[in-house]
């Protein structure tokens, strides 16, 4: 299996790490905002859906020039329908890292 | 008087055995080199300084910051991409490159700076067969149309990481590459070259005898 990476093209899959779901979005609450924000936190950080298809989801190209990146794989197939740059990878884009 | 000195040695010393090995007469399917006293400094962009980061390179190097997945070649260095606005300073001659203090002078808040000068090993291939002994090796498409002179690229060679490039064809117009490992894996990447260049026969030059 191969996997474009936005920087160095396609590379055998060895060559990269997958981390996880990389469509959770922090929720924009205090960590100690009571009984519903730890719902949201809860959900935030253990709930993720099963799904049959495609998913966004991160991946760590360690063996090549170390961006994280994130793709959209489908679970079913292995195909890969994207695969871009995570928010703040390189220097040239002013963002910090991690999802807004 | 003591009984030994701190001597820096290559991590190749051992490793290293001049001459013909392997298979044939006559011109060797494959050329591999070493070559020790290298000068080397990662640079890593800051978060948005990117155009400073180049704009400094011009100036100290002679040349801009290579392009993605390329090699350029300054006056007194060159400069291989090593990721998204970061690249490897590289020389041979150390004596003539920047020093490293010259170098975070240029580079003073926009760029972080690490000397692999003693970090890195050098390993240099090239010849009518090293395509085919690097088949075996890398999952790296090295066809001319895909990697020719010039390019570069971070990859895993047996699951070691490696900056790897294609310099300038040989004096037999055969492809030549170099490659940087990490110190500590230089040995066992070097006898797995070794090993896999043995069918086509391959002539390992003396450490620093490289071209």
């Amino acid at each position: 299996m191969r996997i474009a990476c936005p920087f160095c093209g396609a590379r055998d899959s060895g060559e990269f790490t997958y981390l996880g779901d990389a469509s959770p979005k922090r929720p924009a609450a205090p960590l100690d905002g009571g009984a519903a924000v730890e719902e949201q936190f809860y959900d935030y950080v253990y709930l993720r859906d099963n799904v049959a298809g495609f998913t966004r989801e991160y991946w760590y190209h360690g063996g090549g020039c170390r961006s994280w990146l994130i793709a959209e794989r489908s679970t079913t197939t292995h195909e890969f329908k994207s695969v871009a740059a995570a928010p703040g990878a390189g220097a040239a884009k002013t963002a910090q890292a991690g999802e807004r | 008087m003591p009984d030994f000195l701190w001597n820096s040695q290559s991590p190749l010393e051992k490793a290293v055995i001049a001459g013909r090995h392997g298979a044939g007469k006559g011109t060797p399917g494959v050329s591999l080199s070493h070559v020790g006293d290298i000068a080397l400094v990662q640079v890593m962009a800051r978060r948005g300084r990117n155009a400073d980061v180049a704009k400094a390179a011009k100036k100290l190097f002679g040349t801009e910051t290579p392009a993605m997945l390329k090699v350029a070649n300054g006056k007194s260095a060159t400069l291989i991409w090593s990721g998204p606005d970061q690249f490897l300073a590289f020389s041979q001659q150390p004596r003539s490159a920047p020093s490293l203090e010259q170098m975070e002078e240029a580079f003073a808040g926009t760029a972080s700076l690490s000397n692999q000068s003693d970090g890195r090993c050098l390993i240099r291939i090239s010849g009518p067969s090293a395509n085919d002994a690097l088949a075996k090796l890398t999952s790296l498409d090295l066809h001319d149309s895909v990697f020719p002179v010039g390019a570069a690229a971070t990859t895993s060679i047996d699951h070691t990481a490696v900056n790897f490039w294609r310099e300038a064809d040989d004096a037999g117009a055969n492809p030549a590459y170099a490659m940087l490992v990490f110190t500590s894996f230089a040995d066992t990447l070097w006898h797995l070259i070794v090993d896999s260049s043995l069918e086509y026969g391959v002539e390992v030059a003396a450490i620093g005898a490289g071209h």
